[in-house]
């Protein structure tokens, strides 16, 4: 038997969605800690390292540095360094034809809320 | 310690990509069936199914413990559905081993499985298994589960000084081990030079690094020593079995090459045992990627120095410490629910001395079965006693 679905969801974000908000305009917001100071992005709403529930809001420069990278035929994904975030993040290339180690946070491609981050083509 | 839960029997279909027009309600079926004949008991001696499956969108099928009961001709038993991702089939055996030791059932049966392959095209099944991470933010960039681990692995492989040519060992090991497995999904014959020279999937994975995508169901029925006054003596025992989770998102652990997790999984198994690493003698362990066996063991505190150990074959059949005697997901396949199951199915024949594939070298006393879903984010450790 055959059988085709299109689902078409959709997701209320919750307590993050301000985190979600600020990507779609291209914005790093993270959460920081109001008890130990451990800045997460992607934002938190408990904190993983004391488990404190009193987080505040704070916005990155979006400036990041790739740690690890992985590439396929058609995409590219690293676990980067935002600057004045205390995490690693997972994030999606916009650009992996780029070698380059430093970007940006890059605003979501197809308006996906997914971290993407465009790779410095100048260094 | 567990001290009264027994595996009385159990089977497996093949793991493979079907193309029979067999459907999962036939692999249940069978696999029931087996797993009565081979522990000597009838339906109506069953009380308690417990289903792993770890998606419906596989399945296209909401509630199916119910339906696999009745399909499998057991209605009137108490079932329930249990989901842990890539551990479901692990998870559900705890849950069987829970209602056991808890006295809630007396004999349960677990069945896995998943229509993995043959229901959905590669690509959409691919799309799926990216929400098995955080799918806010992974799953939305497309993040595929290859590119995932592979993240991890660069950073097991910086820190270790692992090179693709220890992943590619495992990869073809565990092939090898499943030419003897006639169930397997992937016999192959192949050299470490293949692996590096098949296609690139997410660097430094190739595509013979990765487990496949597979269909198949899986069984096991647990009983206590009284309930199996014929069996017990010839019968595998559970001594432990023990969880834990890691954060979701790789960025946030202290290293994302280590599986933190599955540590704590694997030290809780321990204790309660009352055993130390040294006293495994066979372990199956969760091979979703060749590099993601040796995160695995090192976790697991298989070996002192695990890349050492690797590479000296303490490994191999003929080694100490045989690991994936099956194939693992990499030889025998990954059909998701069915996964652990078999696993753990595999590790109590072993014991029993009554496996047809690939034997150790020595009899083991103890075996270790470890499974996860996500990138080793919900662990499950087991440990079993020869009869």
């Amino acid at each position: 038997m055959k059988l085709h679905m299109s689902l078409d969801y959709t997701i209320s974000e919750g307590a993050l969605k301000p985190y979600f908000d600020a990507l779609l305009r291209g914005d790093a917001l993270a959460s920081r800690c109001h008890s130990c100071g451990h800045v997460g992005f992607p934002a938190r709403v408990i904190c993983n390292i004391c488990g404190s529930r009193e987080m505040d809001w704070v916005t990155l420069s979006g400036a990041a540095e790739v740690i690890h990278r992985t590439d396929g035929a058609k995409s590219g994904f690293a676990l980067a360094k935002f600057s004045g975030a205390d995490t690693l993040t997972t994030v999606a290339l916009t650009n992996p034809a780029s070698k380059a180690t430093i970007g940006r946070l890059s605003t979501p491609v197809g308006a996906r809320p997914g971290l993407w981050l465009k790779l410095d083509e100048t260094t | 310690m567990i001290n009264d839960v027994w595996i009385a029997g159990g089977a497996m279909t093949p793991f493979n990509r079907r193309k029979d027009e067999s459907s999962f309600r036939d692999w249940a079926r069978a696999v029931v069936q087996d797993a009565l004949d081979d522990a000597g008991l009838e339906p109506s001696d069953i009380d308690a199914l417990v289903v792993a499956s770890e998606s419906d969108f596989f399945t296209l099928q909401l509630n199916p413990a119910a339906l696999l009961a009745d399909e499998c001709g057991l209605v009137g038993v108490a079932a329930k559905r249990v989901e842990g991702g890539g551990a479901s089939g692990h998870v559900a055996i705890q849950a069987g081993v829970a209602d056991i030791a808890g006295g809630l059932a007396r004999r349960v049966m677990v069945l896995g499985l998943e229509p993995s392959a043959s229901h959905l095209a590669g690509p959409d099944v691919g799309g799926l298994y990216a929400l098995s991470f955080d799918a806010w933010t992974d799953g939305m960039t497309g993040a595929d589960s290859t590119s995932l681990y592979a993240l991890s692995a660069l950073a097991f492989m910086e820190r270790t000084g692992a090179k693709h040519d220890d992943f590619a060992r495992i990869a073809v090991r565990n092939r090898a081990h499943a030419r003897h497995n006639s169930n397997a999904h992937l016999p192959l014959d192949i050299a470490v030079a293949d692996v590096g020279a098949s296609p690139v999937v997410a660097a430094p994975y190739h595509r013979l690094d990765c487990s496949p995508l597979s269909d198949g169901a899986a069984a096991i029925i647990l009983a206590r020593k009284a309930d199996l006054p014929k069996l017990w003596r010839t019968r595998t025992r559970f001594v432990a079995t023990a969880g834990a989770t890691d954060c979701v998102r790789l960025g946030e652990r202290r290293d994302p090459g280590f599986f933190a997790g599955k540590q704590q999984a694997a030290i809780r198994a321990y204790k309660m045992a009352d055993v130390t690493p040294t006293d495994i003698g066979l372990a199956e362990v969760y091979d979703s990627y060749s590099g993601a066996q040796l995160q695995a063991v090192e976790a697991l505190q298989l070996a002192p120095d695990t890349l050492r150990a690797e590479r000296h074959g303490v490994f191999n059949a003929d080694g100490s410490l045989p690991i994936n005697l099956s194939g693992g997901l990499l030889g025998q396949g990954a059909p998701v629910g069915a996964t652990g199951v078999a696993q753990i199915l595999t590790a109590a024949q072993q014991l029993e001395g009554r496996y047809a594939g690939q034997q150790p070298a020595r009899s083991p006393s103890r075996a270790l079965v470890d499974t996860h879903g996500g990138i080793a984010t919900l662990n499950c450790v087991s440990i079993l006693e020869a009869p």
